[in-house]
């Protein structure tokens, strides 16, 4: 059907290729680029008339002062939106929250999603029921887990309070204190996505190549050795898929901190980006400077994805 | 091969089929939600406030069977104000428009400076509809050059709420404070009868509407945040009300929280000021006698809530029979069905000579103190209600009073934030 | 042969010490991760003054059932549970449907700017629905498709991340297995069903239980397209049972979040048992 050699090339074990110039094709090729044009086209042209052509519009509209309410209103106005981003004061403080509240999300619900995962891939008594368990968080709704987690933070009747009361020590106010409400929304989040992370890395070691392992176990290796030198670079795809979509969900969280905080304490404690555009859009009736926001982080993401595409690219021709 | 191949394409055109497969599957409300030209049923988006589904069906079916050829359908517009206007703006954007919608105190000015509310005062005169009845500080919240844009539903105003036992306990006599001062004085009082871990008084914090609440605080001494379109904050009688508040969370006499209706009903506050729309939650949840009271200061209590409201771009018959509707919606009797049900307060003045009104205010002392202070609101500062945001943008304010920060740098920041937003988004366009 | 395989599979090195140390570590997974949950549960048992006081009530006394019976009644709960299987339902099979040919054809065919389409693909991953439903909101009432499952459902249905997920998983794979199969002879279409697809089985489920948790929890643009119980699913009807003006009663909400994530918890418990077959199953058919 094809030459050995093209397919070998065009299938590899291993991480994603890189973002270039696909192989050389012969003319024979053909039937193969229809057919996946014909697999693609259905998603493409949904992703395009429900996601693109709204970006777009939004793009549009970050140059105006739309208001939500005024559908046909729009003035533009030039570059002032972004002009009046580099400025301001909440600026700062917003891109801050959000990108300690992804770092940490990203990296702590990776390293206990994995550590989770290696944990219940044993075969231990009660594992499954265990499993189920992790992965319960994740099905709650956000607007749900706010109220939960309540009775865990709350000053006045939280378990943390019930806890460090006994031991005569103080409540800080996870509420009223910017640091700790931070603290507090990035915990619930880490709290509720763990199962995401850990299902992933899970189907993942389900999914692996036990002929390795027993090539391990034959060569007499620790179980610490096995896990750097056999399990984690068969995970490499896997992880690199996780720190692209765990980054990508915890930026665009929403619900648990309107949940929680509203933003606040002190107005944008806790206000990440896409909390912003809503407040912007919906509160403050400046759609026009929520697009903008929106322009920019999607723009900002768009760079970090590229940048961990290449990284892991060279990563894995090295 | 060529087998191989068809098959391979009756795949891919089963994927392509997947949308069209899903076009057929075409739900079971998929009938038209409302004709253009009128007749049709009256569509009314509302959040049921004070989970009022049931008596919203009620007033519906009483106003369909004293208006045969009418029908009005509820439509679930959103858990809260803020998603009723969140659809509303969606099916401006295009799409059929409802015929009614609720409009909360925050959310119907941005809608009339749009140009998106129709004006009511000649739809209802021209429907024979008098407003004279309804209480006038709850109408007069409508108005926006000179015409009103909503009309009063389901409205509320905080109140305040005392547990009795430690109120006698502290020695004090079985009333509210009639002026903060006097609660300055009674606070060490309470403190010292509730102890360390509870507090004399909860209030929401600057994410939950202290805003609202705060407004009382500055009135009763004199200032406001705005006069008109102008921001006042940094006058001196509003810095000295938030200074009042600062004192009062040095001492740690008062305390911030989500729902201070929580605290208060677990007995750790002693006091609170909470909307009368959590009064009946709070006879169900304390265990423990409490009473109501007027909020500190005369005439100093803000009104609250939501209204009904119409859209401009409906056809002249549907906005004849919409607003024949919300004028039944907030007559005598439905207010008075309306609000013993949620605890909202009743919009007509006549409403305090109902009989059965005047029944359920004698079984609810706590509910008439409410209804009494009606007389004493008074409508809100613009910089809270109608400047896009307000409402958060005082509250971060009052967040950073409440943790130490100079409260008149504070407001002074406040008010030229507060003037900006006038400038920009409102002088523009009246 | 597989069942021996997986069997063997994560005992290889145990030794009673670890055993020990593995126990010791789900009982701690289990109390951090069970006590927020316990609060959910225990709050949907407890009567309405119970649920704030202080000190913290670990046990409801008294015990109740009328949250449920609250939630089951004072709402039409079946109507919006029939409502959110049917919206899942369609969505998952859409997206998993989608994303595995989009994912094929991203990983194991090659076309020129293949890359680039990939690229297109993930990068609707930062796009957050904020900013796209007002204007989907307007194209959808002008097809006259609010209130109808085809409104809900197809705005939704491209899938970016099962796409991702799905391709990284195809590409994994070992090249001489299926190098092996097209000298065989199998067309493209045959090599995903009965090579590709074995061998891919519990990544392909736990895309499944995501989709099906994402979906089952959509609550924004449902909201925006339903108008009452005729299309709405059960978190928008939910949020009947709040209260807007503080004083909410959470029992039946609580009761309410218990009797929404049972079903999808359930299907994990069904699910995750298939995640086993794997690479094993695959490697013996082929």
């Amino acid at each position: 059907m094809q030459p050995a050699a093209e397919v070998a090339t065009g299938v590899r074990a291993g991480p994603p290729p890189p973002v270039g110039p696909p192989p050389r094709r012969s003319g024979t090729d053909r039937r193969e680029w229809l057919l996946a044009a014909a697999l693609l086209l259905p998603n493409l042209a949904l992703l395009t008339l429900f996601v693109y052509r709204p970006l777009i519009d939004n793009f549009r509209l970050s140059f105006t002062d739309y208001n939500i309410s005024s559908p046909t209103g729009a003035t533009p106005v030039g570059t002032a939106n972004y002009v009046e981003w580099l400025g301001r004061d909440d600026t700062r403080t917003i891109l801050g929250n959000t990108v300690v509240f992804t770092f940490a999300t990203v990296l702590i619900s990776m390293v206990l999603g994995l550590a989770l995962a290696l944990l219940l891939d044993q075969k231990l008594r009660g594992r499954n029921v265990v499993r189920s368990l992790v992965f319960a968080p994740f099905v709650v709704s956000g607007a749900a887990i706010g109220v939960a987690f309540q009775f865990v933070f709350d000053p006045s009747f939280g378990l943390i309070r019930d806890l460090l009361t006994r031991v005569g020590a103080s409540t800080p106010d996870f509420f009223q204190d910017t640091g700790w409400a931070l603290f507090m929304v990035t915990t619930t989040y880490i709290w509720k996505n763990l199962g995401y992370t850990f299902v992933i890395y899970l189907a993942a070691l389900q999914g692996r190549r036990i002929d390795l392992d027993e090539a391990a176990e034959i060569d007499g290796a620790s179980p610490w050795t096995h896990f750097r030198r056999v399990l984690l670079p068969q995970l490499r795809p896997t992880t690199f898929f996780l720190s692209i979509t765990v980054l990508l969900n915890s930026v665009q969280v929403f619900d648990l901190i309107y949940a929680q905080t509203r933003g606040g304490p002190v107005g944008t404690g806790t206000t990440t980006l896409v909390f912003q555009v809503y407040q912007e859009t919906f509160v403050n009736m400046r759609a026009g400077y929520g697009a903008t926001v929106a322009t920019i982080m999607f723009l900002i993401l768009l760079a970090i994805t590229f940048v961990q595409v290449r990284v892991m690219d060279r990563g894995s021709t090295a | 091969m060529n087998d191989l191949t068809r098959r391979g394409f009756l795949g891919l055109a089963g994927a392509a089929g997947v949308a069209a497969g899903l076009a057929a599957c075409a739900g079971s409300g998929s009938s038209p939600t409302s004709s253009a030209g009128g007749g049709g049923p009256i569509q009314f988006w509302s959040n049921h406030p004070g989970t009022s589904k049931d008596t919203e069906t009620k007033i519906i079916e009483a106003f369909q069977k004293a208006n045969p050829g009418f029908t009005v359908s509820l439509i679930d517009g959103g858990k809260n104000y803020e998603e009723v206007a969140q659809k509303f703006n969606a099916a401006l954007a295009g799409g059929q428009l409802p015929d009614v919608i609720v409009a909360s105190d925050v959310t119907w000015f941005n809608f009339a400076l749009n140009k998106q509310l129709a004006p009511l005062d000649d739809l209802l005169a021209a429907a024979g509809l008098k407003t004279d009845d309804y209480v006038d500080a709850l109408y007069n919240d409508y108005t926006f050059n000179g015409k009103h844009y909503a009309l009063p539903f389901a409205r509320s105003t905080p109140l305040f709420y005392y547990n009795k036992a430690i109120w006698s306990a502290a020695g004090l006599p079985d009333r509210g404070p009639a002026t903060w001062a006097e609660f300055k004085e009674w606070a060490p009082k309470l403190a010292a009868v509730v102890g360390a871990d509870k507090v004399p008084l909860q209030m929401a914090d600057g994410s939950n509407y202290l805003d609202w609440y705060f407004q009382n605080m500055a009135w009763s001494m004199g200032g406001q945040l705005s006069k008109e379109w102008t921001a006042t904050a940094s006058d001196p009688k509003t810095v000295a009300a938030g200074t009042f508040l600062q004192e009062l969370a040095k001492n740690k006499w008062v305390k911030f929280s989500k729902s201070p209706d929580a605290e208060f009903s677990a007995g750790i506050a002693a006091c609170a000021l909470q909307s009368t729309g959590t009064l009946g939650g709070i006879t169900k949840n304390a265990k423990f006698d409490f009473g109501t009271a007027f909020l500190p200061g005369d005439g100093a209590c803000p009104t609250g809530g939501a209204g009904v409201a119409i859209p401009a771009g409906l056809s002249d018959e549907r906005k004849k029979n919409a607003v024949k509707f919300i004028e039944y919606l907030t007559n005598v009797e439905s207010t008075v069905t309306f609000t013993q049900a949620t605890g909202y307060m009743p919009v007509r003045k006549s409403a305090l000579n109902n009989d059965a009104e005047k029944a359920f205010l004698e079984k609810n002392p706590r509910a008439k103190v409410a209804v009494q202070q009606l007389a004493k609101t008074r409508s809100q500062d613009n910089a809270r209600v109608l400047v896009p945001g307000g409402g958060a943008r005082i509250g971060k304010a009052l967040d950073q009073i409440v943790q130490g920060q100079d409260v008149a740098t504070v407001f002074a920041a406040l008010d030229k934030e507060t003037q900006a937003a006038i400038d920009s988004q409102i002088k523009p366009k009246l | 042969m597989s069942t021996h395989l997986q069997v063997s599979q994560g005992d290889r090195h145990r030794t009673p010490l670890m055993s020990v140390a593995g126990y010791a570590a789900m009982i701690v997974v289990v109390l951090v991760i069970a006590v927020p949950l316990f609060w959910i549960l225990i709050t949907s048992f407890k009567e309405r003054q119970d649920i704030y006081v202080r000190p913290a009530q670990y046990w409801p006394s008294p015990a109740t059932t009328d949250n449920y019976r609250d939630t089951v009644t004072s709402i039409p709960f079946p109507a919006y549970f029939r409502n959110s299987l049917i919206i899942t339902a369609l969505l998952a099979a859409a997206k998993i449907t989608l994303g595995v040919l989009s994912a094929y054809a991203l990983s194991l065919l090659r076309f020129p700017g293949r890359n680039l389409v990939f690229l297109v693909v993930i990068a609707a991953l930062m796009v957050p629905n904020q900013i796209t439903v007002i204007s989907n909101y307007a194209l959808i009432a002008q097809l006259g498709w609010r209130n109808t499952f085809q409104g809900i459902v197809i705005p939704l249905a491209g899938v970016a991340f099962g796409t991702f997920l799905m391709r990284n998983q195809f590409l994994s794979l070992p090249g001489e297995i299926i190098e092996a199969a097209r000298l065989d002879g199998a067309g493209p279409m045959k090599l995903l069903w009965r090579v590709v697809m074995p061998m891919s089985w519990p990544t392909l489920v736990a895309f499944s239980l995501i989709t099906v948790v994402n979906e089952w929890n959509e609550y924004l643009w449902p909201f925006l397209m339903s108008d009452n119980e005729k299309t709405a699913p059960l978190q928008v009807g939910l949020t009947l049972l709040q209260n807007n003006e503080g004083g909410n009663n959470w029992g039946p909400v609580m009761a309410g979040t218990v009797l929404t994530v049972l079903p999808i918890l359930i299907l994990f418990l069904f699910l995750q048992r298939q995640m086993i077959k794997g690479l094993t199953a695959g490697a013996v058919k082929s």
